[in-house]
């Protein structure tokens, strides 16, 4: 078999950047702010949501990939969307498995500043909007970290995403599975190339986000 | 027990086990075969008999045709179990494989949605047949993996004077295993090449129907391949003597004419070397 | 004080709930009048940070209510400052935040702050490597940053050390002072509350136990454990007998042991004699004016500045203090017996409430 030509590659490693960033996206969005509201407030039943959240960062990422499969396929409840085996299912099932990552470390976050944080800066008088600036402000490290996590988790993904992506030549088809489908074909010498690129995209992302991060203590 | 004696243990039987063969570690006889026939569940009716009988301990890896016989060529396996002909004979050219025979054969289908949009029923040639499907600019979703049943694939669109890698707007190459092809043709309501075996295991959860008939261009052919061993081991060389010979003995073979009778209501393959007809 | 009322509590209750269990604080009424400084003593667990935080709006009360006709905002100092992520300066421009104002004026205000408490010199350092001196002064000079009409100050000296305590002191009066700020001060420190304070406010299981001027409330406890959250820790029970010496009762604890005072107790009330250490005066020898009885040294603690005497009189143990290096105290040692005396004016009586 010969090797992919420049043209597939690129297309494989835009539609990697195509999925992942978005999924990255949509999970930060929707995660840091839960977790941030969950951390700040004492409610009833916050141990039990806070357990869920813990499970969820546990969770195999291939029982989501499952889960959101049956969930899309033609019979399941969601069959009408005719998601299943399109970037809209991988996108789908990245952020149900990043989705907790970012609440849990978003909470340890917010968790590890002094109890009395918010009544200080209240006493202060500090406006209502201001407060969340300054919250944001002293757990940037931390939600950074969230957000490299999520990252790491989203790019590095296979089985899920193959699960409900089916690996799709022109369609479907990421680094992930592309690197998987060549490793299962015995063509070693295409998987490795492929893997150089992804470690490649992983280490420029990260080492981005990782300057963000140590700029930040200086 | 005293506590050294347990760490006598301990010691010996790591020592055993770091000892061993690393290959023959994970089983006595490595077989590698094809995934279509791992899903087919053959496998798992023969072994256990084989075991059984012999006592040596198969350990299976199942891949597309196009691996498996790169694992041959590199001395990865033991014995191989495959349908791909050709690949099969270069091997055996090459010195790689010490010897080649055939146990079992059965035909292709090419399924797709009851509805039939492209029309391929009406083709009694495969060829034909897919001519329609590209003509149709229906969806077709190829293995894509190397395997016995993409290169089946590429053959029937050489046949068929079409661009090896499709061509048309429905072609989507799933670089997958038979499984996985026919469910996303089923999801899709798409055609697809599939084994027959795998397929009637599929049929009722995607919902296609096979709308091909048993043609020269869709018989498969299934072989055993002795690896030539490449360190001086008369046992493995023997275990895999052993294997070919079970294959191809005549309670195997009969074994292998039942198979499937039960479950879909007609067997999945034809052995080759039965002596008398089996009926089937 | 006639200063005009700016922070007002009445019929406040504040439930706590933790997994110790619920705490109560009851208060039916507290104000605080500009310029003042009030002091709010009690034991552990007393109630006095939910105090200060429902005064501060921070807690919300079950019923009652605190309202302030204050006209500057009403602030509190925690007990453990939390600097905020950055430098000093930084810390005190949050205290700015959503207030229109300019550049100059800004920093001007921010020099201000950290000037008045004399950490200007560690305006660009990172807030959390100072030390837990320097941060309490930056938590103050972020509290007058605001130019607050009402300070609260929860234990402002925990964990300095003497010369820290001294210096901060120091510099917290003049900001007082500079600033005419009325404060709230929570402390354990009994030395810092009589500097301090104009009123005193005694908290004794979520209850408001006694409140008034400084004096009346060091000298004129109502009660026993009130007596020794005040630093009256002499009590001893007597009482009041028929005879009288000039013109006082005599309460007795046995007949060698009788304390003169003024009372408007009938004779045979069952009374506990409160003194204070300071007004506890010893004497070998020289014949005292009011004495009340003699008792035996125990034990002389001497920790260079002052040096504690604890003597037994009549089967308790009082306590007294005396200047170190003065004649009297290099003589003392464990055994010596020695006269005690009391002026009348500082024995005070309370009577002894049946118990229920």
């Amino acid at each position: 078999m010969n090797f992919p030509s420049l043209a597939t590659l690129i297309e494989i490693t835009l539609r990697t950047l195509a999925i992942c960033i978005p999924a990255l996206v949509i999970s930060l969005a929707i995660g840091l702010p839960i977790g941030i509201a969950i951390g700040r407030r004492l409610f009833s039943g916050r141990v039990a949501v806070v357990s869920l959240i813990n499970t969820g960062m546990g969770a195999p990422p291939v029982v989501v990939g499952l889960l959101v499969y049956f969930a899309l396929a033609r019979n399941g409840p969601f069959g009408d969307l005719s998601w299943l085996y399109s970037g809209q299912a991988m996108i789908l099932a990245q952020v149900m498995i990043a989705l907790p990552l970012v609440v849990g470390i978003t909470l340890a976050a917010v968790g590890s500043l002094d109890e009395d944080w918010e009544l200080q800066v209240r006493s202060l008088g500090v406006p209502k909007r201001w407060r969340l600036w300054l919250l944001v402000r002293e757990i940037r490290l931390g939600l950074l970290a969230a957000v490299i996590t999520a990252l790491g988790g989203i790019l590095s993904e296979v089985g899920a995403v193959w699960m409900v992506g089916g690996n799709l030549e022109g369609e479907t088809r990421v680094l992930t599975t592309a690197i998987l489908m060549y490793t299962q074909m015995g063509e070693l010498e295409i998987a490795f190339g492929l893997a150089a690129i992804l470690v490649g995209l992983m280490l420029v992302l990260a080492g981005l986000l990782t300057a963000v991060q140590q700029s930040g203590r200086t | 027990m005293t506590r050294p004696r347990i760490l006598h243990l301990l010691i010996a039987a790591l020592a055993t086990a770091a000892c061993s063969d690393p290959i023959a570690d994970e089983g006595d006889l490595l077989l590698v075969t094809t995934t279509s026939l791992r899903d087919s569940g053959l496998l798992s009716a023969l072994l256990p008999v084989f075991q059984e009988r012999t006592g040596v301990r198969p350990q299976v890896i199942a891949v597309g045709s196009g691996a498996a016989l790169r694992m041959g060529r590199d001395g990865n396996a033991d014995v191989l179990l495959t349908h791909a002909p050709e690949g099969e004979e270069a091997l055996v050219a090459s010195g790689a494989a010490v010897s080649r025979t055939t146990v079992m054969e059965n035909y292709f289908v090419i399924a797709g949605p009851p509805e039939d949009p492209a029309g391929v029923r009406a083709e009694k040639s495969p060829a034909d047949a897919i001519r329609r499907i590209a003509d149709a600019s229906a969806q077709f979703i190829s293995r894509g993996d190397d395997s016995g049943t993409h290169r089946r694939e590429v053959a029937l669109l050489r046949e068929a004077g079409l661009d090896p890698a499709g061509g048309w707007p429905g072609f989507v190459s799933s670089g997958a295993g038979m499984g996985q092809t026919l469910q996303i043709a089923g999801e899709r309501r798409a055609y697809v090449l599939s084994d027959i075996g795998t397929f009637l295991a599929f049929r009722e959860r995607i919902e296609l129907e096979s709308l091909s008939q048993p043609a020269p261009s869709l018989r498969n052919v299934y072989s055993v391949l002795r690896i030539a061993p490449d360190r001086f081991d008369p046992a493995r060389a023997e275990r895999a003597a052993q294997f070919e010979a079970f294959m191809i003995d005549a309670k195997t073979q009969r074994q292998i004419a039942d198979f499937g009778r039960e479950r879909f209501g007609r067997p999945l393959f034809r052995p080759l070397h039965l002596k008398s007809p089996s009926g089937s | 004080m006639n200063d005009a009322t700016i922070l007002s509590a009445r019929n406040l209750r504040v439930e706590l709930r933790s997994k110790r269990g619920s705490f109560v604080l009851t208060v039916d009424e507290l104000d605080l009048c500009a310029r003042e400084a009030l002091v709010i003593l009690g034991p552990n667990g007393s109630g006095k940070s939910t105090l200060m935080r429902a005064m501060a709006g921070l807690e919300r009360p079950s019923a009652g209510s605190v309202t302030s006709v204050a006209t500057g905002p009403v602030t509190m100092v925690f007990q453990r400052p939390a600097p905020l992520a950055g430098s000093v300066a930084y810390n005190i421009r949050v205290v700015f935040l959503g207030k229109n104002l300019a550049g100059a004026e800004l920093r001007d205000r921010i020099g201000e702050a950290l000037e008045r408490f004399k950490i200007d010199h560690l305006a660009e350092h990172r807030a959390v490597t100072l030390s837990g001196g320097e941060l309490r002064r930056l938590a103050l000079a972020r509290a007058f940053a605001l130019r607050p009409a009402v300070l609260l100050l929860d234990e402002p000296f925990a964990g300095l050390d003497a010369d820290g305590q001294a210096a901060l002191s120091l510099d917290l009066r003049r900001a007082i002072s500079d600033t005419r700020v009325a404060v709230a001060m929570v402390t354990h420190d009994l030395r810092r509350a009589m500097l301090i304070a104009d009123r005193i406010a005694v908290l004794i299981d979520g209850r408001l136990a006694q409140i008034g001027r400084r004096d009346a409330v060091l000298e004129q406890p109502s009660t026993p454990e009130i007596a020794r959250v005040v630093g009256m820790t002499n009590l001893v029970q007597g009482v009041v007998i028929d005879e009288r010496r000039d013109d006082l009762a005599l309460v007795e604890v046995d007949a060698e042991h009788r304390v003169a005072a003024r009372t408007d107790c009938a004779p045979g009330t069952r009374v506990w004699i409160g003194i204070r250490p300071e007004h506890l005066k010893l004497d070998i020898g020289r014949g005292a004016v009011d004495p009340i009885g003699k008792g035996i040294v125990r034990e002389v603690v001497s920790d260079g500045v002052s040096v504690t005497v604890q003597v037994d009189w009549a089967g308790a143990e009082l306590r007294t203090h005396l200047m170190a290096g003065r004649g009297l105290a290099r003589t003392l040692r464990a055994g010596v017996s020695v006269s005690l005396s009391a002026s009348p004016k500082h024995v005070h009586l309370i009577p002894v409430t049946p118990a229920i």
